[in-house]
């Protein structure tokens, strides 16, 4: 029996070639996209998980009155360890982000994220070196390792990750030290690093003033947080007053201690944003949105099928077959194409998933042994089968014999409102996502042609550890640089116009004191970012002066002060140092389009200021290649204070990142525009053969009666018109709302453009029309005495 | 077999009565062959399909094999389906996606008849009916009269003591009509079963050896055939 089934089943699938293709084609692209989002939810949320004691990590923060913080002093951590007995125990680690080579004899890398941290935390995150972990002895002592991918870079012929001398900074410097062998760095933990230095205890010395270390703690299943929360507070409040903190001190009042779980710290942190967490959160709505709606397709796309199916239904009652084993028939055979959906489906997310990892930066696999998806890929397949399976297959085992054996059956016109409604949601679901696109679309394009105020085109940025305070320092280095044919100028300043921003401090001008940005330059800085001087002049070797007191402030800052003849003017800064204003710069959009210009001051002489380190050249488009191979060679001898590695930039391309994540929301709404336009059509498709095999008699008639073919295609296609249109009325306001909201994170922005919405509900009105008119063809062209026959 | 008492079937339309069926009583005894007749919309297919229990009567009682079936749940009427009752008609109404062999076997599989005894069964009539070269062949391969055996042949397969055909020769020519008919005459005399046809033609009539006229629900007239 079930062979047969199978049989007709198969049989059935084949002679609807066109139908079938239809239903699992559209239930495989939405499966691929609802696979990906599966895939990225259970990687996002499973940050740790691998860890035995994953619920019973907590991070210890602190609320200050402004915002919260994970940094906490190494005192904390012992303090809890020795006072607590519910606490298990305590991790403390540092993470340190300053940029330093370590060498080998094959090679050089260089470690941006290097962790310190105390036998204790290594243990509660099952951080193991290759050779085993190992208790420092002393104190003193201190184990180096680095993440295997960096110890094969350097010992690539080591199997074991063994220890090993390597250079410490620079080669040239000749300081060596004990590599103590390699780790393995899991990307999919909150503590990332690319190398580690393991102490038997950290922070010694610090006292609770230093606020830059972690401290994880780790307790007994079953303990009361809230309660444990509060002890901690106590505690740390007591440390402080008994380090001499004021009591009386309003910030001290309102500091407090928190402890966040270690499952939170990856998506929503109380110290940082859940921004990933909401993004998260709108892509698995989003998915099992998409997917609800294609089974929903599915459905009234079997059910517009039943007319063919039930005359088998009357017969097999008549044979004697029960309803539910004629359900269960059904059933198989919408299983059978959800399996196909499902196959397809994954060969799909297969193809699509190196774009996907690319697009949110994670590195996601279908083909892992473990992977959680060899568990919800039956789940999944049972589920949408369920959905999209339950309500044809009681339709279709519903049928009364006496009515469909009589020849001119035709599926009743029950439930229109509830379609139409489906319909309505399905489009309106995809008119927000055409809409988001343009006006997204609109915005990148304005940020790509809009002048920014300076050019970032051929400049190179090299990264370099020598500090540059003062111009003279600097100058030899320079010289050496400017002799290379092709080299235009050269600056150094310690804030690149790459969106970060510098720091801030008060200046008084005419008595007003205003928090300006400041950016500490050299000479020809102006220059080689072709910044336009909008009145006096930038700072000039010909002005003795221009070293020790001269300033340039740019047009925001003057107006922030609200002064009208700048130049000339005294500013007061830091340690009251005061400063002749030279020169008025034009702004410029050095932190990109989301936030507005900084009212910024420029001086070369800055006893506040930070060090200045990002070297910058202006070079000759024609010769950037020549340029950059001279002074790789060259570095060593030109930059004797930075050492032998010459690395470097182009500062456009820097500048670009501040684009990416825009341009990663708009392949997001890209992909969701297609995905969403998709499956309204696939879901009007269904709809209008529904409709049209409803009205096959009805159409035959008015043709009987006289109506042109093109007055049919109107009958036919008047009422989806309406529906789409509806589907546009409500998304309007809804876009409306979203895009303008998107575009007030700008400073710098478009005016919401009128022609997307116009757009959309053209595009969508066509597609409309094509779809049901291919459907009508069918019912337009048949001979009216095909379906008038049975009377 | 088949005991009709007072059978009424009408469809209320806004406080109206359309009757279809009016006080229909009659006796259908085992083995015969009974035709009923009338014009269009006198309510002979009402009829068979209320015999059939395709339809439920408005009012009226119904005895099947002496057991009251005037309203009877899906499991017994679906068991009367199984063991009793063969259905034919007129549009034939063959399954398209299945073979000639497929077809016939279809409500032995419902029977849960065995496997060996399903092929037996189905070799038997393949080959009374001479389809046996056509087994594995599609509906739409087949002429009108040859799908119309197979609607018989799916028709028998069951062993029912009686089958209800709904004008069954309707959208044949009269060569294929007449074949059929002999077959029904066979089935009838040398088989034993009983046999209740609807139909327009007073020649197929004559086949039978009892025919119901029926008009406007009424059944005007209860004449037997002498052959």
């Amino acid at each position: 029996m079930f062979r047969l089934n199978l049989k007709i089943a198969l049989r059935n699938l084949w002679r609807n070639k066109v139908i079938t293709s239809i239903n699992i084609g559209g239930l495989a692209i939405a499966l691929a996209a609802f696979i990906l989002v599966t895939m990225y939810f259970t990687y996002e949320t499973g940050f740790d998980k691998e860890n035995p004691n994953y619920n019973e990590i907590y991070i210890v923060g602190r609320q200050l009155p402004d915002f919260k913080t994970n940094y906490t002093p190494p005192p904390l951590g012992k303090a809890i360890k020795a006072e607590m007995p519910e606490v298990v125990a305590v991790g403390t680690m540092k993470m340190s982000f300053f940029e330093f080579p370590v060498s080998s004899d094959h090679g050089v890398v260089f470690l941006s994220k290097c962790l310190y941290l105390d036998y204790a935390a290594a243990k509660m995150f099952n951080i193991k070196p290759t050779v085993g972990l190992t208790k420092p002895e002393s104190t003193t002592e201190n184990l180096f390792y680095l993440s295997n991918e960096n110890y094969k870079t350097l010992f690539p012929h080591n199997k074991n990750g063994q220890p090993e001398m390597i250079w410490l900074g620079s080669k040239s410097a000749n300081m060596t030290g004990k590599l103590s062998g390699s780790i393995f760095a899991d990307p999919h933990s909150n503590i990332t690093f690319d190398a580690i230095s393991l102490m038997k205890e950290v922070g010694i010395g610090e006292n609770y003033g230093y606020n830059n270390y972690s401290t994880y703690i780790q307790v007994k299943p079953g303990t009361d947080i809230q309660e444990l929360e509060a002890k901690i507070n106590t505690l740390y409040k007591k440390e402080m007053l008994k380090n001499g903190e004021d009591p009386n001190n309003e910030t001290f009042k309102a500091t407090k201690a928190f402890l966040d779980p270690l499952k939170n710290q990856h998506l929503k942190p109380k110290a940082g944003t859940d921004a990933n967490y909401k993004v998260l959160i709108a892509l698995s709505v989003l998915g099992i949105l998409i997917l609800v709606i294609a089974c929903i397709n599915f459905t009234n796309l079997s059910i517009a099928q039943a007319t063919k199916r039930a005359k088998e239904v009357g017969v097999k009652k008549v044979m004697g077959a029960y309803r539910f084993q004629l359900a269960f028939q059904f059933l198989t055979e919408i299983l059978i194409q959800c399996l196909a959906a499902t196959i397809l489906g994954l060969i799909m997310a297969e193809i699509i998933l190196p774009k996907f990892n690319n697009l949110f930066v994670v590195n996601l696999s279908i083909w892992v042994a473990n992977s959680a998806l060899f568990w919800q890929l039956p789940l999944i397949l049972i589920f949408i089968t369920l959905i999209a399976g339950i309500y044809p297959a009681m339709v279709l085992s519903g049928f009364k014999p006496a009515l469909v054996l009589k020849g001119n059956f035709q599926t009743s016109k029950q439930s229109y409102w509830l379609r139409n409604s489906l319909l309505v949601v399905q489009f309106s679901v995809a008119v927000v996502f055409i809409i988001g696109l343009l006006i997204i679309n609109s915005q990148l394009k304005y940020m790509r042609t809009q002048d920014i105020g300076f050019k970032p085109e051929q400049v190179v940025y090299i990264k370099n550890l020598a500090y540059f305070v003062s111009p003279s320092k600097f100058d030899p280095i320079r010289d050496k640089m400017v002799k290379i044919p092709g080299v235009k100028s050269v600056t150094v300043t310690n804030a690149l116009p790459d969106g970060s921003d510098s720091g801030k401090n008060k200046y008084t001008v005419d008595g007003k004191e205003q928090s300006l940005s400041f950016t500490d330059v050299d000479f020809d800085y102006f220059e080689t970012l072709d910044i336009k001087i909008k009145e006096g002049r930038t700072f000039s070797r010909e002005f003795k002066t221009d070293t020790a007191n001269s300033a340039i402030l740019n047009e925001a800052a003057v107006a922030k002060y609200g002064l009208t003849s700048p130049i000339g003017k005294t500013i007061k800064g830091c340690q009251n140092k005061e400063y002749k204003i030279v020169g008025v710069i034009k702004d410029f959009k050095a932190l990109g389009f989301e936030k507005a210009v900084q009212p910024t001051i420029y001086a070369i002489n800055d006893p506040c200021g930070n060090p200045k380190t990002e070297i910058m050249l202006k070079i000759e488009e024609s010769k950037m290649s020549e340029v950059l191979s001279t002074l790789k060679s060259q570095w060593p001898e030109i930059n004797k204070l930075d050492g032998d590695n010459f690395r470097y930039q182009f500062l456009d391309e820097m500048y670009g990142k501040l684009f990416k994540k825009q341009e990663q929301l708009q392949s997001v709404f890209f992909a969701a525009a297609i995905l969403t336009i998709f499956i309204a059509i696939l879901g009007l498709f269904a709809f209008a053969k529904y409709i049209t095999t409803g009205r096959m008699k009805e159409i035959a008639v008015r043709k009987i009666l006289g109506a042109s073919h093109l007055q049919i295609f109107k009958l036919i296609n008047s009422s989806f018109f309406v529906m789409v249109l509806i589907a546009n009325i409500i998304s309007w306001p809804l876009a409306y709302i979203l895009t303008k909201k998107w575009l007030e994170t700008f400073a710098y922005r478009i005016d919401l453009p009128l022609f997307p919405f116009l757009i959309s509900a053209v595009l969508t009105i066509l597609l409309t029309i094509v779809t049901v008119s291919i459907q009508a063809n069918s019912a337009v062209k048949a001979n009216p005495v095909d379906a008038l026959k049975y009377e | 077999m088949i005991q009709l008492n007072n059978i009424e079937k009408y469809y209320a339309n806004k406080g109206i009565k359309n009757y279809v069926l009016r006080l229909v009583t009659t006796n259908i005894k085992q083995g015969e062959f009974v035709s009923i007749m009338g014009p269009s919309g006198a309510g002979k297919s009402t009829l068979l399909n209320i015999i059939g229990m395709l339809e439920e009567p408005t009012y009226g009682s119904y005895e099947f094999l002496g057991e009251d079936v005037t309203s009877l749940n899906e499991r017994k009427r679906i068991e009367l389906y199984r063991n009793h009752i063969g259905f034919v008609f007129q549009a034939y109404h063959l399954i398209d996606e299945m073979t000639v062999y497929e077809n016939i076997e279809a409500p032995l599989l419902y029977k849960k008849v065995g496997s060996s005894e399903r092929a037996s069964r189905i070799a038997d009539l393949l080959d009374r009916f001479n389809i046996v070269a056509k087994k594995d062949l599609f509906p739409n391969q087949l002429s009108g009269g040859q799908q119309q055996l197979v609607g018989i042949a799916r028709a028998l397969a069951a062993q029912p003591s009686i089958i209800l055909a709904d004008e069954p020769t309707g959208n044949l020519q009269s060569a294929q009509a007449e074949e059929i008919m002999t077959l029904f005459k066979k089935l009838n005399q040398e088989d034993g079963i009983t046999i209740i046809q609807v139909t327009h033609s007073e020649k197929n009539a004559q086949y039978g050896n009892r025919i119901l006229h029926i008009a406007d629900g009424i059944v005007k007239e209860d004449v037997a055939i002498l052959s």
